[in-house]
């Protein structure tokens, strides 16, 4: 038997998730996510150019890169965007700051970019303002989410313990319960940024989840079916089951992997939302290969075990009852002949 | 099945595979000077975070921005002294953080009691409709406190930017009248709700259900209405929220209607235009909705892909590089079976393209790209056990054909239960979530009934199409039979 099926590792595992998923909890419902930067509150100073977009390369680039010079003498700027008006040709440049930004500040940038002999560049078609925005939250999307996967929990449950069997079914839905809540659990302590996509990222969990626990408990239901295995112990079986499938789990697992550790890395160069969302994503795959492999067998091991033992329990041949029995129909025969 | 069969189908699956490859992933082109040959893939309808998006912000009436106010100012400053001398608007507006409030929505230094009531009902309507909306990506931000900054995904292909933005401003309640007397308000007491069907080839249509109470009400009004038309018969009902028509040119009423519900149709080609006249329907229909302000969305902004410049390009190549090397992989480790997941796989994937592309209603954003990795990862996953189980049964003695029927019954029982479990999660999520979750569950579920026929079928077809071919069929297949000494 496996070391890492027993029950010791199990109730290890059991309490490290547990203790992740309350800490994640906790500090989600605290401080709620760290919001990435389509969803975070920000304060920014926008440059507005009417004649943005009849400039050539050279001076959009030279009026960007002075406005950013200028702003970073007093703030930090956290994140660069720029919105193109379609129907006027103008354009705002927006600068994400990190600080407080007031009106005189915007005054004296406006002069600065005006009086810096920027091509074309005057007053009279640039204007420096600031804004606050405050994002609006998102009922709909996360309580919808949230019950559409509980539903697909129920489902999983149901399937499986009606094809498979009810303690496999029980423990899909632990583990699919399991490794979405870690994830999410994650998220929240390692305070990585997350936007409307997490919903995303939280359902490819459950399929995940529920793909890898599939392979693993179709090979267990398989071997516990064989002659071979009858008499073998829970335990060893539910071993073997793992290691036949570690292969399948594994390819499919560092498939998804390595394109998530891909576009993570991608991220890191185009856009560092991407790289979060991935990491989050990667969370998944782990959290998902870990409980396919280790805590769902070993959960089931011990199910396994329990309800082996019950039958067995069951099955004895009750020699106690048998001599009670024959002591009660005694007397009746004497009588009888009597 | 015999050779020549054999060379002819695998032509033709060939030619059809790099047809489809080619109309899949090719870079657009000129075909002559008028005419653009554009790739499936570069159709696909993108989220905000792939493939950028518009922004606006809602201007409620009596706040401009600091550009109007510039301009208010140089025009003042040019006509001062002149017979057309303008106000000075440093006497008629109050800077507020990056935003110009006029004089009149203000009581001393804050803001009227009734303009702050007003922009709440406002903002709280707004909120609603674009959350209702169900894009895979937005925000709704509150900017400056008293303007709303809203972000879509693009979505020009299916509607007007400009007019779904204009829309989700109109203010008041909802309205049936023909233009004079008659008029019905309509309200949660009278109207159930909104909702899109399809029309057939006339488009999408709006069927507006009315209560018990509003169905009486909404007799009676085209009774009027019919009535007050006089000898012509026909009149025209005008559906209005506040002062605007949501239907322009009004619907035709020849006779009074008495009904549970009421189609509107005509104007709506695609079902996204219906969806945006639904979601203001519904939402004016609760009376915390309705607000009396007239908010200006006139200033609308384009903006790129929220993951970075380029960031579906990127993804595209990523993804294509990675399947590149698990197909390379595959054919290295089980060379003709190998092959034949490599036809199986690029089926399979270019089945999903052509899904996400023409089926109406699928954005892709990261979170679908996460779900179109998972469920080729979940194909390449079946392939390669069937072919683990084909492995083993050849090493048990049996026959290269025993071993493929044999490996492939041993795993059709997983196969099946495992593309059942993951169709009916995804379905579930998609019929319940919304956003981001709803559009992935909806990749997946498609590329799992993909993912299912080209494992179970498809893949299995392509082997003993190429199985007809070599000599040495079991060297094709990468098996090697254990060298056994005789007695």
């Amino acid at each position: 038997m496996s070391k890492l099926l027993s029950k010791k590792v199990l109730f290890l595992c059991l309490a490290i998730g547990l203790a992740v998923i309350i800490a994640g909890a906790v500090l989600a419902g605290v401080l709620g996510y760290n919001a990435d930067s389509t969803m975070k509150d920000y304060t920014a100073v926008e440059v507005s150019d009417l004649a943005y977009a009849s400039r050539s390369e050279a001076v959009q680039d030279q009026l960007r890169d002075f406005c950013r010079g200028e702003i970073e003498k007093e703030y930090k700027v956290t994140q660069y965007e720029y919105f193109e008006n379609n129907s006027t040709g103008g354009a705002t440049l927006r600068f994400t700051v990190n600080g407080t930004v007031d009106a005189a500040f915007c005054d004296s940038l406006e002069a600065a970019v005006a009086g810096a002999g920027i091509e074309g560049v005057t007053s009279d078609l640039v204007t420096v303002t600031y804004h606050i925005a405050e994002n609006a939250p998102y009922y709909d999307f996360v309580w919808r989410t949230a019950v559409g996967l509980c539903v697909a929990f129920v489902i999983l449950f149901v399937y499986m313990a009606i094809r498979y069997r009810l303690g496999m079914g029980a423990v899909a839905l632990l583990a699919a319960v399991h490794d979405a809540a870690v994830v999410l659990a994650l998220v929240a302590i390692l305070r990585i940024p997350s936007g409307v996509a997490l919903a995303g990222v939280a359902a490819f969990v459950v399929f995940l989840s529920a793909a890898l626990n599939l392979f693993v408990f179709g090979r267990m239901r398989k071997n516990f079916r064989s002659e071979e295995f009858k008499n073998s112990p829970a335990e060893d079986t539910v071993s073997l089951s793992v290691r036949e499938m570690k292969g399948t789990v594994l390819a499919v697992a560092v498939g998804i992997a390595v394109a998530v550790i891909l576009l993570g890395v991608a991220g890191a160069v185009i856009g560092f939302d991407m790289t979060c969302l991935m990491i989050a994503a990667l969370f998944g795959v782990l959290v998902t290969v870990y409980s396919s492999l280790i805590l769902s067998p070993s959960l089931y091991a011990l199910i396994r075990k329990k309800s082996d033992a019950i039958r067995a329990e069951k099955a004895k041949y009750n020699y106690v009852s048998d001599k009670k029995k024959d002591k009660a129909e005694k007397p009746a025969e004497t009588v009888t002949e009597a | 099945m015999g050779k020549k069969k054999s060379v002819a189908l695998i032509i033709l699956v060939t030619v059809v595979l790099l047809g489809l490859l080619f109309i899949s992933v090719t870079p657009a082109f000129y075909v002559n000077a008028t005419q653009r040959f554009t790739s499936l893939i570069s159709i696909f309808d993108l989220g905000s975070d792939l493939g950028g998006g518009y922004s606006v912000v809602y201007y409620p009436e009596g706040v401009i921005t600091a550009e109007e106010y510039a301009g208010l100012v140089a025009q003042y400053e040019e006509t001062k002294g002149t017979e057309d001398e303008t106000a000075d608007p440093a006497g008629q507006y109050t800077a507020h953080k990056g935003i110009y409030l006029s004089e009149e929505l203000m009581d001393g230094e804050n803001v009227t009691e009734t303009f702050r009531t007003e922009f709440e009902n406002a903002f709280r309507a707004i909120c609603e409709r674009f959350e209702n909306k169900n894009f895979t990506d937005y925000t709704v931000k509150l900017q400056d406190d008293y303007t709303v900054y809203v972000e879509i995904p693009n979505v020009e292909r299916n509607e007007t930017v400009s007019s779904l933005f204009a829309m989700f401003a109109y203010g008041g309640s909802l309205t049936f009248t023909d233009g004079a007397s008659n008029e019905m308000i309509a309200s949660r007491e009278t109207v159930k709700g909104a909702s899109v069907v399809d029309a057939g080839d006339g488009g999408y249509a709006i069927k507006i259900d009315f209560t018990k109470e509003g169905r009486s009400a909404f007799s009676t009004l085209t009774g009027d209405m019919v009535s007050a038309a006089g000898d012509s018969g026909t009149a025209t009902m005008y559906i209005r929220v506040g002062d605007n028509d949501l239907v322009s040119n009004g619907i035709q009423v020849n006779e009074q209607l008495d009904q549970n519900s009421i189609y509107i149709s005509g104007s709506y080609t695609t079902r996204e235009s219906a969806e945006t006249v639904v979601c203001v329907i519904n939402s004016v229909l609760s009376e915390d909705n309705q607000f009396n302000l007239s908010l200006d969305a006139s200033q609308i902004y384009s903006y790129g892909p929220t993951m970075g410049e380029n960031a579906g390009l990127i993804v595209a190549c990523i993804v294509g590089v990675c399947i590149l090397a698990m197909l390379v992989y595959s054919l290295v480790r089980y060379k003709g079976m190998g092959l034949a997941h490599v036809y199986g796989f690029l089926t399979y994937a270019l089945a999903l393209v052509l899904c996400i592309a023409l089926l109406d209603g699928i954005t892709v954003s990261m979170a679908g790209v996460a779900a179109i990795v998972l469920s080729a990862a979940v194909m390449v996953g079946f392939n390669f056990f069937a072919f683990k189980n084909i492995r083993d049964e050849f090493y048990t003695g049996k026959t290269l054909t025993a071993a493929i029927k044999s490996g492939y019954k041993k795993s059709l029982a997983l196969t099946i239960d495992s593309h059942i479990v993951l169709f009916l999660l995804s379905l579930v999520v998609y019929l319940i979530a919304v956003g981001s979750a709803q559009y992935m569950a909806l990749i997946f579920m498609l590329g799992t009934v993909i993912s299912a026929a080209c494992t179970l079928a498809v893949t299995r077809f392509y082997l003993y199409m190429f199985l007809a071919q070599p000599k040495n069929k079991i060297a094709f297949c990468n098996l090697k039979r254990e060298e056994t000494e005789d007695e």
